[in-house]
């Protein structure tokens, strides 16, 4: 029993490099001396940041905490909101597309969480502490997306961010309209029309299965009570996108293509949150100003297919600059983690101010996703949500020292690279435990072995005859 | 010249005793018997150290300390065997033949997929496909398994199962439950139409169960008043349905990982099925409290092996390797801990002795043998409500006993005699009989030829472990697999059972190597025989 004990003690130490590292028992923590980014205003320098359970408690210099509390030194260490990536794909099992159909509102990541993908840690590591995870972008209408803090080494129902508007996808352009395909069956549309038409065909049938129910709800009382209308769970989610219930998060490259589905959903009532990549809208930022819509977007990825080809690194600027909401998101495991660097390319290229910049990866796709209330900034009353970094945050050589999500360190990269080290040598240890036994053990077989291999030449001898037979 | 007619001779003499040296175990017809002064075991915990078993027209009629012995019963000197209620292999799938599904190239482009290829197929009925084979039989009495349940494991929904007593290759007489559990996966097949990802899956499980409801409710209304009302189409895949969905009959849903099960948990529970959780992916001890809340029990495998998902199989080798090492492996007996009921299954171990052997390790990760026993008996019975016919050594069960030489669950322990449906089958010790060293070593890919008339081609694949030979038979329609197969000085004898037009027909080989080449007889059972010749593919 006390082997297995300690063989589970190993195994958990190995997994508690990525697990939570939460600080138990401690309700109060006090960060100790920071150069802190609030992002709503200026910069405090040798600022202390106090944090009570999940939230922060306040701001400013010189703050006493309890005597309970526990002290985290940044000895000028720099602080700021944990990073949010309004655009990412991971923590999904089973694939994050559902091709089998043109519209398949009815598909949710939310079912197939998984959250034991090892790239929420490495997220943690870049210091981001929200994501929406979503559908991809091959169907017109897509599946719903789920809003999570990264609560790394708990549930998936857990990491789900409480109170997250509910998100569904769609998508413009090559990617519904199967362009870069060269084999499978051919799909309508094949034309960005084609797309927009079947978005069209889609809210026509939604609105024909709201008014069926409609009629029934005005008839189910009669004496003769009419058959109910068939549920489809498909066009129930088209319907709440119809009523507004949904954010609505539409993949897009192309301005002309922006601007046609603003005018659909104009005519329908339906309101657009945000176009992914939308690479061309500093092409149109009057109609996006207008119609008010942000953009989630790429700091310098572009010309990985024809209808990204017609920006520049210079775009998510000037948007920015003109007042469009902007956000920098990943789409990528790898990119999630550096988010902090795409953020200064919009300085480098740009021109935008150090906070602007910093907006476009917290606030901003806070904004966009509807959690501002709770993320975004570092202000009393909001989650202690934050990414602690060795210099500041847009340093080339900056990187991230420590994150918390929730007023918890789920990511310490002190207590990690530690607990590597302890892993290594007690494997090295269990090693050499193996080989000083494996040594014995020989020792101890060496005799018989040496009795045994003499007999061995002859009975290869009597076989010999056989075979040549 | 003269080395043929000695091979025939050999081959003659070989083909005359075939039918019964090829099996291991003999089967006896007779009706009654009596085992006395065996130990039995009632049932894990309740043992009697010395007692008789009769056994009448294949129920068990009495098992107890004392009774006379009736005279026309058949006396089984049972002192130094203990006697178990046969074991039951609660999920499996290594008896199912399936035919070979061709893909349609054509179909990629018309994306026309039939409901059976998108993986809905609930008609499929593992009875139609089970193939029970003496050899194959003969394999799972080896571990003591005398009752297996044979499922579809392909798709969405899978099919339908059928719980065999291993007592005989007539199904219509071994089966015990036929169609009593419907399989849900989640796994979608990825080019073949709606739904082909996960999310799709539960998507479409929840459209199908709401068509399902409204599909009850619409009858129903109908059959009620015909008048001013529409009638409800008939849909052939709802009534297969609705048994399992209104909670008639029980599903079973086949969980990849951790994930799955929790999705299971809550298809279960929000559209109130009655059902059962297959862990295929041996992660139920990471969501015990989950289950033990649900009170669903468990069909555990035991390949031991960390999920793709896991974050074990995310951090390298090592880490990967310990967890199958010591966690995995460590799933019962975290369930046993708990107080979460389970059967096992041999899903992720098709053969029946690696089941066992993997059993074994499992208690040596903590799982009580007497728990053990239990989920390889009672428990495994009482999840398909057959506690009353299977599980314990009681009188008016079905007579699935097992004797052998030492308890059970002991690597030192042999099984003697099984007893299926009272039929008594005798596990001899095969390679006690067979004296000859193998003087060549076959492994590797032969080209046969048939002579005569047939003049068929095909490969045969060979792998030789020492006496012992397995393998496949490969031909333009597709493969047979083989196991149980003998080298002996440079003879080679194989059976490989194949489904012909709907039925099973053994084949047997038998052959003598020289150097590269290999020729013998090939016998198709009644259908005849002809002389082949082989030479090694290099």
């Amino acid at each position: 029993m006390k082997q297995k004990r300690f063989k589970y003690l190993l195994i958990s130490i190995l997994v508690l490099s990525v697990s939570a590292i939460a600080v138990a028992g401690k309700d109060e923590i006090l960060l100790k001396n920071g150069n802190i980014i609030t992002i709503t205003g200026a910069d405090i320098k040798g600022g202390d940041i106090l944090i009570k359970g999940s939230k922060i408690e306040k701001i400013g210099k010189n703050i006493k905490a309890g005597p309970d509390a526990l002290v985290i030194h940044l000895n000028g260490k720099w602080a700021m909101p944990g990073i949010i990536d309004s655009h990412s794909h991971i923590a999904v099992e089973g694939g994050v597309n559902e091709t089998g159909n043109l519209m398949t509102a009815e598909v949710d990541v939310k079912d197939v969480l998984n959250s034991e993908d090892y790239n929420i840690f490495l997220a943690l590591a870049g210091g981001v502490t929200t994501i929406h995870t979503m559908h991809g972008s091959a169907n017109p209408i897509g599946g719903r997306g789920i809003v999570l803090k990264l609560r790394w080494g708990s549930t998936a129902p857990e990491m789900i961010f409480k109170g997250a508007p509910e998100t569904v996808k769609w998508a413009l352009g090559e990617n519904p309209k199967q362009s870069s395909f060269s084999m499978g069956r051919g799909r309508y549309p094949k034309t960005r029309m084609g797309v927009e038409a079947s978005i069209r065909a889609i809210f026509e049938e939604a609105r024909d299965y709201m008014k069926a129910w409609d009629d029934y709800d005005k008839k189910k009382d009669n004496k003769v009570k009419p058959l109910p209308p068939k549920k489809d769970l498909r066009l129930e989610v088209i319907a709440d996108v119809l009523r507004g219930k949904y954010l609505v998060r539409c993949h897009a490259y192309e301005a002309e293509e922006m601007l046609s589905i603003m005018k659909l959903c104009k005519e329908y009532g339906v309101k657009l949150a945000v176009f992914e990549h939308g690479l061309e809208g500093y092409r149109i930022t009057n109609e996006l100003i207008k119609y008010g819509v942000g953009v989630s977007t790429f700091a310098d990825f572009w010309a990985y297919k024809w209808e990204a080809f017609k920006t520049m690194p210079h775009s998510a600027a000037l948007m920015a600059k003109r007042g469009v909401l902007i956000a920098l998101n990943s789409d990528d495991a790898e990119r999630m983690r550096r988010l902090y660097l795409d953020a200064a390319k919009t300085i480098r290229f740009g021109g935008l101010s150090e906070s602007e910049a910093l907006k476009t990866i917290t606030i901003n796709p806070a904004k966009m996703l509807g959690v501002d209330k709770w993320v975004g900034t570092l202000e009393p009353g909001k989650d202690a949500d934050i990414a602690i970094f060795n210099r500041h945050p847009l340093d080339p050589y900056t990187f991230c020292e420590m994150t918390m999500v929730d007023g918890k360190v789920f990511f310490d990269r002190a207590k990690y690279f530690e607990d590597r080290k302890k892993a290594e040598e007690i494997k090295k240890q269990k090693e050499e435990q193996k080989k000083a036994e494996d040594m014995k053990k020989k020792e101890s077989e060496r005799k018989p072995d040496e009795n045994q291999k003499k007999p061995d030449p002859k009975s290869m001898e009597t076989q010999a005859p056989k075979g040549g037979n | 010249m003269k080395r043929r007619q000695f091979c025939f001779l050999l081959l003659l003499t070989l083909f005359l005793i075939l039918p019964s040296a090829v099996f291991s175990a003999d089967e006896t017809l007779h009706s009654v018997w009596a085992v006395k002064d065996c130990k039995i075991v009632i049932q894990p915990g309740r043992v009697i150290e010395k007692g008789v078993i009769i056994i009448r027209n294949g129920l068990i009629e009495y098992a107890g300390p004392v009774v006379s012995i009736p005279a026309d019963a058949e006396v089984i000197e049972g002192s130094g065997l203990t006697a178990y209620a046969g074991f039951i292999d609660a999920f499996g799938d290594s008896i199912l033949k399936m035919p070979e599904e061709k893909r349609d190239p054509s179909k990629m482009y018309s994306g026309d997929f039939s409901e059976k290829e998108r993986g809905i197929a609930p008609e499929i009925k593992a009875y139609d496909y089970a193939n029970l084979t003496k050899a194959g039989i003969s394999k799972f009495h080896k571990s003591g398994i005398t009752a297996v349940l044979v499922i579809p494991s392909k798709g969405i929904f899978t099919g339908q199962a059928s719980l065999f007593s291993l007592s005989q290759t007539g199904k219509e007489k071994a089966v015990i439950l036929k169609d009593n559990l419907l399989g849900i996966g989640f796994s979608a097949s990825s080019v073949t139409g709606y739904p082909d990802s996960l999310m799709g899956v539960i998507a479409f499980l929840k459209q199908e169960f709401a068509d399902l409801a409204y599909y009850i409710m619409h009858t129903s209304r109908w059959e009620n008043d015909m008048n001013g009302i529409s009638r409800p189409e008939y849909k052939a895949e709802f009534e297969e349905l609705l048994p399992f969905f209104t909670g008639k009959k029980q599903v079973v849903f086949l969980c990849r990982n951790q994930n799955d099960i929790i999705r299971a948990i809550k298809i279960g529970s929000e559209y109130k099925l009655k059902y059962l959780i297959c862990d295929i992916g041996g992660e139920a001890f990471r969501v015990i409290p989950e289950l033990k809340k649900s009170g669903v029990p468990v069909l555990l495998t035991l390949g031991f092996k960390s999920p793709s998902t896991s974050i074990y199989s995310q951090q390298g080798k090592d880490v990967r390797s310990e967890a199958e090492r010591e966690l995995y492996p460590s799933n019962a007996a975290r369930l046993e801990e708990a107080g979460v009921k389970f059967a096992f299954s041999s899903y992720s171990t098709p053969e029946p002795d690696k089941f066992l052997g993997n059993i074994m390790i499992a208690v040596e990760k903590g799982l009580s043998t007497e728990k053990a026993l239990r989920a390889l008996t009672v428990d495994a019975a009482a999840v398909f409500g057959v506690d009353r016919a299977l599980g314990t050594i009681e009188a008016g069960k079905i007579a699935n006993v097992v004797l052998s030489v030492g308890d059970p669950l002991l690597k030192e322990s042999k099984v003697k005699y099984v007893f299926a449906d009272g039929i008594k089958f005798d596990m001899k010790e095969k390679k006690a009989e067979e004296g000859e060293k193998p003087t060549v070593n076959v492994s590797g890919k032969w080209e046969i030829t048939t002579e005569g008339g047939m003049g068929m081609k095909f490969t045969l694949e060979l792998t030789q472990e020492e006496a012992t030979l397995s393998g496949k038979r490969i031909t333009q329609f597709g493969q047979d697999e083989f196991t149980d197969g003998t080298v002996s000085g440079n003879e080679i004898n194989l059976t490989i059972t194949i489904n012909a037009m709907g039925r099973t027909v053994d084949i047997y080989v038998s052959g003598t190597v020289e150097g590269d080449t290999i020729s013998g007889t090939i016998s198709f059972g009644a259908m005849g025989s002809a002389e082949f010749t082989g030479k090694r593919i290099p």
